[in-house]
C-alpha cells in the first residue's frame, strides 16, 4: 500500500499529473474520426481539438448513459426535455424555496441515488424476510441473508452500539441507513454505465447535514440544558475574570468544531469518490494514449485502482458511519 | 490513503483548472458548489430510505437475532437446570444407597447379636435343663441310697438281731450286749465305699 501509494503520488506530482488530463485529452485526437470512445459527445470542433472523457464522469448531468447497441455501446438518455439546439434541458423549471430559485429536475445522480436506494431495500428486506424465513426451518441464517445478517450485526455491535454509548439502540437504524446507502451508491460507481452519488458534493453534504442535525438532536435529548454548555463555553473551574474572556475565545471555536466534523464526512467522502474515479479514468485514458505496448502499464494500473476503489467504496460508508456514530457519542456522553 | 486520494484529487483540479479548453460546452467545471435541488432528493431519498429499511430490513434482522439469541440463553439455561436437577437426583439416589447400606448393615448385625443372644439362652437353657437332670437324678439317687441305706440298716438289725439272737440264746437277754450291738451298728460304716451316712 505504502509504495504503491507513494509511487502513485510522486506519479500525480511530476508535470505528468497536470499533463494527466491533456494527455486523455489528446487520445482523442486520433479516435475523433472514427468513433467515440466512452460515449461522450464528439468534440463539435475540429479533430484536433481535444475532448475531456473525465469531467462528464464525474460530475453530475440531466443525461443519463444506457448500454445500448451501437458503435459505441452507449446511449444518451435525456432526463430532462430537449431543447431545439439538441441541448438536455431540466425537466422542470426552477421553483422558488425562500427566496432562492431551486431546479428539483431529476438529474443522473438523483437517478443512480434512487437506484441505490432500491437495490437496499431490495437487499436488505429480502434478506430479512429469507432470514425469518430460515430462522423458522433450520433455526439459524445461511447464505446470502446469513452474510447480510452479519454484517448488520457487527455495524451494530461493534461500530454504532459502542460508540454512541449506552441506550443508543435508537441510533442503529440510522447508522445502518447511511451505511448501506453510501455503500450502494459507491458501488454503483464503479460498475459501467454507472455514476457515483457520493462524487457529488450536494449528496455528501447532505448526508453530513442530516448527521450534524442527528447529532446536534441527540445532544439536546441527553444533556437538556447541558447542551448549551457545548456551544457557549463557560468552564466554572476557571478564575472568575478568566471566564468572559475564554467565553469570547472559545465559543467560536466550539462552533467551528461542530460544524466541522460534518464538513469534513461530507468533503473526505466526496474527495475519496470523485479523485478515485478520476485516477480510474486517467490512467483508463493513458492505455489509448500510449497505443503501444507500454499501454499495459495502465492498464495493470487500472484494474489494481479499480480494486482499490472496491475497498475505498466499502471503507468510505465505513468511516462515514463510525464517524457519524461517534460524533453522536461524543455529545451525548457530555451528559454523563 | 486519504492524503494519497487527496493529492489525486487535488492534483486533478489543478489540471482542470489549468486547461479550460476542456471545458467542452463552455459550462464552467464547479466540482464544489453543491446543487440545491440534488440536495432535496438525497433528503427525501434517504428519509424514505431511513423509514422503510428501518421498519422492513433492520426491526426484522435485529428481532430475529434478539431471539435466537434468547431461545440460545433458554436452551442454556435449560441446560444448566437440567444438569443441576440431574445432580441432584444423582446425590438423592446416593445418599438413599448409603442409608439401605446402611439399614442392611444394621440388620445384619442386629441379627447376629439376636443370633448370639438366642444362643446363649438356648445354651443357658440346656444348661439349666442338664442340672435339673442331673440334680434330679442326684436327689433320686441319694433318695434312692438313704432307702437303701434304711433298708439296709433295717436288714443289719434284723441280721444283727437273728445274730444276736443266736448270741442271746446263749447269753439271754443280756441287755447290756444289745446295747453294745446297737452302738457298734450306729457307728459302723455303712458298705465299703467310705462315705458316712449324713
Amino acid at each position: 500500500m505504502r509504495p504503491f501509494g507513494r509511487m502513485l503520488t510522486s506519479l500525480l506530482r511530476t508535470p505528468i499529473a497536470h499533463g494527466v488530463a491533456v494527455a486523455v485529452a489528446l487520445m482523442a485526437t486520433p479516435l475523433a474520426g472514427g468513433g467515440k470512445l466512452l460515449g461522450q459527445e464528439p468534440a463539435p470542433a475540429a479533430a484536433e481539438k481535444p475532448v475531456d472523457y473525465i469531467t462528464p464522469h464525474i460530475t453530475d448531468s440531466y443525461e443519463l448513459e444506457v448500454p445500448w447497441f451501437n458503435s459505441h455501446f452507449a446511449k444518451e438518455v435525456c432526463l430532462g426535455h430537449h431543447e431545439p439546439s439538441g441541448h438536455c434541458a431540466p425537466l422542470w423549471g426552477p421553483v422558488n424555496i425562500a427566496g432562492k430559485e431551486v431546479n428539483l429536475s431529476p438529474t443522473k445522480h438523483v437517478v443512480f441515488m434512487l437506484l441505490s436506494a432500491l437495490v437496499a431495500i431490495v437487499i436488505l428486506v429480502g434478506s430479512a424476510i429469507a432470514q425469518r424465513r430460515q430462522q423458522q426451518r433450520a433455526g439459524h441464517t445461511k447464505g446470502f441473508a446469513g452474510g447480510i445478517e452479519a454484517m448488520v450485526l457487527y455495524l451494530r455491535n461493534e461500530v454504532v452500539l459502542p460508540n454512541v454509548g449506552p441506550h443508543g439502540e435508537h441510533y442503529v437504524p440510522f447508522g445502518l441507513t447511511l451505511f448501506f446507502f453510501i455503500l450502494f451508491m459507491n458501488l454503483f460507481g464503479l460498475i459501467p454505465y454507472g455514476a457515483t452519488a457520493t462524487g457529488n458534493i450536494a449528496v455528501t453534504a447532505t448526508l453530513a447535514l442530516i448527521t450534524l442535525v442527528v447529532v446536534e438532536v441527540s445532544g439536546i435529548i441527553t444533556q437538556k440544558a447541558g447542551y448549551l454548555g457545548t456551544i457557549f463555553y463557560w468552564n466554572n473551574d476557571l478564575p472568575m475574570f478568566m471566564r468572559p474572556i475564554m467565553f469570547v475565545v472559545m465559543t467560536p471555536v466550539e462552533l467551528i468544531s461542530k460544524l466541522s466534523k460534518p464538513f469534513a464526512l461530507a468533503i473526505r467522502l466526496f474527495a475519496n469518490m470523485t479523485a478515485g474515479h478520476i485516477v480510474v479514468l486517467a490512467l483508463i485514458g493513458l492505455i489509448f494514449a500510449f497505443k503501444s505496448i507500454a499501454s499495459g502499464a495502465p492498464l495493470l494500473m487500472a484494474v489494481a485502482i479499480m480494486a482499490l476503489e472496491l475497498f475505498v467504496a466499502l471503507l468510505q460508508a465505513y468511516i462515514f458511519t463510525l464517524l457519524s456514530s461517534v460524533f453522536i457519542g461524543l455529545l451525548r456522553e457530555g451528559g454523563h | 490513503m486519504r492524503s494519497l486520494l487527496t493529492t489525486a484529487f487535488s492534483a486533478a483540479l489543478a489540471a482542470l483548472s489549468a486547461t479550460p479548453l476542456l471545458a467542452q460546452e463552455g459550462e464552467k467545471v464547479d466540482l464544489l458548489s453543491p446543487n440545491a435541488g440534488v440536495m432535496f432528493w438525497t433528503l427525501i431519498i434517504f428519509v424514505v430510505l431511513l423509514f422503510v429499511l428501518s421498519r422492513f430490513a433492520f426491526k426484522p434482522l435485529t428481532a430475529a437475532v434478539e431471539a435466537r439469541e434468547k431461545h440460545l440463553e433458554e436452551m442454556i439455561q435449560s441446560a444448566k437446570a437440567d444438569r443441576d436437577e440431574a445432580a441432584r437426583l444423582l446425590a438423592e439416589q446416593q445418599k438413599a444407597l448409603d442409608a439401605s447400606r446402611a439399614e442392611a448393615q444394621r440388620v445384619v448385625a442386629e441379627s447376629r447379636i439376636t443370633a448370639e443372644k438366642l444362643r446363649n439362652d438356648m445354651m443357658e437353657q440346656t444348661k439349666q435343663q442338664q442340672r435339673e437332670l442331673l440334680d434330679r437324678a442326684r436327689g433320686e439317687i441319694d433318695n434312692e441310697r438313704k432307702r437303701a441305706i434304711t433298708d439296709l440298716r433295717r436288714e443289719a438289725v434284723d441280721l444283727a438281731l437273728a445274730g444276736a439272737s443266736k448270741l442271746v440264746e446263749r447269753n439271754l437277754d443280756d441287755q447290756t450286749n444289745r446295747n453294745l450291738v446297737e452302738s457298734f451298728l450306729a457307728s459302723a460304716p455303712v458298705g465299703g465305699n467310705g462315705r458316712g451316712q449324713r
